[in-house]
């Protein structure tokens, strides 16, 4: 899987709400599906299935020899989130340098006159 | 709000400029001015519309020259919070000229990319210069708004760092 696609599976998970609060309530510890199940009003295949996206994602793991197989968090693919964030950052740091600019170029029009 | 927190889930930049505040505030908040920093290099804002007054919408088209030929893109979105000359907060989701929100996917981006993202704006009066904090956060498009989101990601993460040995 590339980086974006990892990142498209990231976001996709997070763009729930029963998801986002899943993922709130396993960062308080592990739990299994029927624990996960209780706060909702959903069946238990309709929260498997949240919890199915959420292991895509890379966000729950599941132990496989447990007898409840109990979910966990693992926080890696939300620290790859801030890459997303991070492309924006030139961008900014470019468009900040131009109002640099631009108010250098205003300077002389402004009343108090001050000289470059 | 420059440190850590934040960071995971947004940009913040801070800068300090030689302007007073007032000026910072309008370099954001009127059309003239906005268009004349905004855009990359080579590209031009023919349209700024802003009411800028919570709820209040904003609709920004960006021109730019590509291989391809010329692009045109059209940015929708909301005041969220408005003092003036110390804070501004608005949403912006790409969209078409009538202001629809486009998904990630009509616009050529990964399904995953959030469809709306928000931008908020710090003003501190240092006196005739200006200390300017920005914060670039996406946001989910079920989510109530970036608070939200951040909030969540932020308390996932110090959970997470509380509890990070697995």
């Amino acid at each position: 899987m590339t980086d974006d696609d990892r990142l498209d599976e990231t976001f996709a998970a997070l763009s729930n709400a029963t998801r986002r609060a899943i993922l709130a309530r396993l960062a308080e510890g592990a739990a299994n599906v029927n624990e996960l199940a209780e706060p909702f009003d959903l069946t238990l295949p309709a929260i498997s299935k949240h919890i199915k996206v959420l292991e895509r994602a890379g966000l729950v793991v599941r132990s496989q020899r447990a007898q409840f197989r109990p979910c966990a968090l693992d926080p890696t693919p939300l620290e790859e989130v801030s890459t997303w964030a991070e492309q924006y950052r030139p961008v900014w740091e470019a468009r900040f340098d131009r109002m640099d600019d631009y108010l250098k170029q205003l300077r002389p029009r402004r009343k108090t006159g001050r000289t470059r | 709000m420059t440190d850590d927190n934040t960071a995971k889930d947004a940009v913040v930049i801070e800068r300090n400029f030689d302007a007073p505040v007032d000026l910072i505030w309008k370099m954001w908040t009127e059309p003239e001015h906005f268009k004349a920093w905004y855009g990359p290099d080579g590209a031009t804002i023919p349209v700024a519309k802003m009411d800028v007054r919570v709820g209040g919408a904003r609709l920004v088209r960006v021109d730019v020259e590509t291989p391809g030929g010329p692009m045109q893109m059209w940015f929708i979105g909301e005041y969220r919070d408005v003092v003036e000359n110390q804070r501004l907060a608005y949403t912006e989701s790409m969209s078409d000229e009538s202001g629809n929100v486009l998904s990630a996917a009509e616009v050529g981006m990964p399904d995953g990319h959030p469809t709306t993202t928000e931008v908020i704006v710090e003003l501190e009066d240092l006196g005739g210069r200006t200390k300017m904090v920005m914060t670039h956060a996406g946001i989910p498009a079920d989510s109530p708004g970036a608070a939200g989101w951040t909030m969540a990601l932020n308390k996932l993460a110090t959970r997470v760092a509380a509890h990070s040995a697995r």
